[in-house]
């Protein structure tokens, strides 16, 4: 007997142990791709859709008017041709023919102009990048004229990103629409195996007009905002992709994960009082300069990012239009330098300036305070707290501060940072010369508007507006079985630049 | 009883409004940001100040107070400000997950640190020196590294259990019991050693009472003087140190869930804290405050129950 109930204990375990292991096993599945998301998603209304990490979750679902290769080029996607108008007024767009939403409703004219005019109407994070559209012209079923309040050299990306995402109008606006998204995009979200904060599931949208370019059955995406939760799911076969640091690199290659990077933060000094009115000191151009050569940026590249990234001298990306090959080395770190221009503006004694001190940089704060000393400048620390932060910077409370600002588009940092009424501006300072160069590079078009865009950014190098330290490596993780094209300017790879390994 | 009762539930809701009172200023006196937060850098002032208004934030802290408890206690508590998902679905979806984590956490505590208490407690001697060698240690080990090496070691290593995630048991006994085994067992480690030590020094007292020898001396077998006598005598002290400890698992749950990417409470918790989402973070406060006074309730109750001496003061 007691041979019979050892027999059937063992039984049972193995049956249970058989049961379990398809519920316990990896997520080995080639056909799916598994990403972990450093956030959460926000929300599915295209109102109020981001870019940066959360593009991972809103991309499967609702397709894009165009599309940005890797590379930032603008493609024909849902519009299929794209052309503007001899002083870039009007941008005409003819429409892809035949393409559905996921609840039955046809993709054409007057669902872009319910779009373009819902995302921005929203008052959303991103609605200033359909902002320079002043109506939507219906001119057939298949062909819509944007017509712009002048010329928007952003609008084209723009179209690749959340200003060209679109829903099925019938969501526009609707309280559903933030949970269930209805597009036209290569997957569908699965509510029955979605829960916000859990896991959003989507699988493939068999009508998809394009279903080449995603080439993976499912899609799961899984918020994970713990880096070492992130690489342990990878390490252990849970999911295929996720953002990590450069810290991680030794761990992650060890573990035989692949590590893609790009460019896209770039951090230093904001010098936001160039009209000097709550420090002097600052609108002598001597003086910015200074800041620029006191820092040894090489030394922080090396022991802050453990190399994984570039020193800048300029605030645009390597790919920017803005980018100026000339200005590379304008700042090389040179304390002397910085000592004798501080002497010639007269401040060799130095100035005391308020700076705030927030956890996220406190590390920064000590290589700061040194190098500032080193100039007799005083920082008086100010503690801000966390969640208003931003909030206060951009109130222009302080006159210099440590930030990190993503380069995206030249056109996408002029307007971050370069006009009056611009956000990073903070003290919104007036400079009609350099608001004369954006304009020229605001009517241009080609080769002049490239040379335009760097005349405005060697303006703003070489007044200093900026102390730019450095670009940062975005680390972006791959299993062995995935494969993955890192996009330009986002912090993490778009759905569509996945692929099988094999 | 009943008396017993009310007056128990009485000092619950006078904690729970005091609590959340106290919340609500601190948590609202330093949301005058959230509107530029949620909008972003480029929205206007006028685009801030529009949604101050519609968020209420305009008004003063007092009517801002009045307006949210008003809705509060008809059961609306709003909208996160970072996903719109509203409060209650949001907490909904996520407090089922910690309970069945924390729940399970303190089944087994309560059943190994019991084991180990009075084993220590009836045989002494060396067994006793390891019990609490092993229970000093486990109180030493912080959960979080101990979460580490348990998911390095099951997970990464060995791959018998899933490194991070929550499968809800609805969907899978087994899924649940192996997403959950991991995050249990960091849990408990270093409740085990506490409660352990807590229900040895109750038995080892009651073991010393006059009335166990007088038992002993009638010839009542040790069995049923330990399980019939002992234990029933011993059971209030362990209540008390099972209720505190839940508590404490509640807490400890912020920091394992992160490790193991659980979709809890505690990551709800920390995610609305860090992005300023108040009217979430009113919600959990509310609701962790209910939990932990019903919690308290169910021992008052179930130590009036074993103690009748209780019932009378």
């Amino acid at each position: 007997m007691n041979t019979f109930m050892r027999s059937a204990f063992m039984a049972v375990s193995l049956l249970a142990l058989g049961q379990a292991a398809p519920v316990l096993a990896q997520d080995d599945d080639a056909t799916t791709l598994s990403l972990a998301s450093t956030v959460d998603n926000n929300s599915f209304d295209v109102g109020a859709l981001q870019i940066g990490h959360r593009v991972q979750y809103w991309m499967p679902v609702f397709d894009t008017l165009l599309v940005l290769d890797p590379k930032m080029n603008a493609q024909p996607n849902l519009a299929t041709e794209f052309t503007y108008n001899a002083d870039n007024t009007v941008l005409n767009l003819k429409l892809r023919e035949g393409v559905s939403f996921t609840d039955g409703a046809p993709f054409n004219a007057a669902a872009v102009k319910a779009n373009i005019e819902y995302i921005r109407d929203a008052a959303g994070q991103n609605s200033y990048m359909v902002g320079s559209v002043k109506d939507v012209e219906i001119v057939s079923d298949y062909e819509v004229n944007l017509v712009l309040n002048a010329p928007d050299p952003g609008l084209i990306g723009y179209l690749g990103m959340v200003g060209g995402a679109i829903a099925s109008p019938a969501t526009l606006g609707t309280e559903a629409s933030a949970t269930t998204p209805i597009g036209s995009g290569a997957y569908v979200l699965d509510a029955s195996e979605t829960v916000a904060g859990r896991q959003y599931v989507y699988t493939r949208n068999a009508d998809y007009w394009n279903k080449d370019a995603y080439p993976f059955e499912k899609m799961v995406i899984i918020p994970m905002n713990d880096l070492s939760a992130r690489l342990n799911a990878l390490k252990s076969g849970q999911i295929d992709a996720a953002a990590a640091d450069a810290k991680s690199i030794a761990e992650a290659e060890g573990a035989g994960l692949t590590v893609n990077a790009t460019q896209v933060d770039w951090q230093g000094l904001i010098i936001a009082d160039r009209a000097g009115k709550s420090v002097p000191a600052l609108a002598d151009v001597r003086v910015r300069q200074a800041l620029n050569f006191a820092f040894d940026k090489e030394g922080l590249v090396k022991h802050l990012l453990l190399d994984r990234g570039a020193v800048i001298d300029q605030p645009f990306n390597l790919q920017s239009q803005a980018f100026d090959p000339s200005l590379v080395g304008t700042y090389a770190f040179n304390i002397d330098k910085a000592r004798e221009l501080m002497k010639e503006a007269g401040f060799e004694n130095g100035f005391t300036v308020k700076m705030p001190s927030t956890p996220a940089f406190a590390s920064y704060e000590p290589i700061i305070e040194q190098t500032l000393n080193q100039l007799n400048i005083t920082v008086e620390w100010e503690k801000v707290a966390a969640n208003a932060f931003i909030a206060d910077l951009l109130a222009g409370k302080y006159p210099l501060f440590l930030m990190s600002l993503a380069s995206q588009t030249a056109w996408m940092d002029f307007r971050r940072f370069a006009f009056t009424e611009s956000p990073w501006n903070t003290s919104h300072v007036d400079d009609p010369a350099l608001a004369e160069l954006l304009k020229t590079a605001q009517l241009t078009t080609g080769e002049a508007q490239d040379e335009a865009m760097k005349a405005a950014n060697r303006y703003i190098t070489e007044n200093a507006f900026f102390a730019p330290w450095f670009m940062v490596d975005a680390i972006y993780l791959t299993d062995a079985g995935t494969k993955v094209d890192m996009q330009n300017q986002n912090i993490v790879p778009w759905p569509r630049n996945f692929a099988p390994a094999n | 009883m009943l008396g017993f009762l009310l007056r128990r539930l009485g000092a619950a809701a006078i904690l729970v409004f005091v609590l959340t009172s106290l919340t609500f200023v601190l948590v609202f006196s330093s949301a005058q940001n959230a509107a530029r937060n949620i909008l972003g850098e480029s929205a206007s002032q006028e685009q801030v100040d529009a949604l101050n208004r519609e968020l209420g934030l305009d008004q003063p802290l007092f009517v801002q107070y009045t307006t949210w408890l008003g809705k509060a206690v008809t059961g609306n508590l709003g909208k996160s400000w970072t996903s719109n998902e509203q409060v209650a679905s949001a907490i909904a979806n996520r407090l089922p997950v910690t309970l069945s984590m924390v729940i399970t956490a303190i089944t087994v505590m309560t059943i190994i640190s019991v084991l180990l208490g009075v084993a220590a407690a009836v045989y002494g001697g060396w067994l006793d020196r390891l019990i609490q060698f092993i229970s000093v240690l486990g109180f030493s080990l912080p959960n979080f590294w101990i979460a580490l090496i348990l998911v390095l070691t099951f997970a990464v290593s060995l791959r018998w259990f899933p490194a991070t995630g929550y499968v809800p048991l609805t969907r899978s006994l087994y899924g649940w019991a192996g997403s959950l085994a991991l995050p249990v067992a960091a849990l408990v480690v270093g409740g085990i050693a506490s409660a352990a030590q807590q229900v040895r020094g109750a038995v080892i007292d009651v073991l010393e009472q006059d009335y166990i020898r007088t038992l002993r001396a009638r010839g009542v077998s040790p069995a049923s003087i330990l399980f019939r006598h002992a234990l029933r005598n011993a059971t209030p002290p362990a209540l008390t140190v099972l209720s505190l400890q839940f508590i404490a698992l509640l807490s400890g749950a912020v920091i394992i869930e992160r490790v193991f990417a659980i979709p809890g409470m505690g990551s709800l918790t920390v995610d609305a804290s860090l992005s300023g989402d108040t009217p979430v973070i009113m919600g959990i406060v509310i609701v962790l405050v209910l939990l932990v006074s019903l919690v308290n309730l169910l021992i008052d109750l179930a130590n009036a129950w074993v103690n009748p001496k209780v019932r009378l003061k």
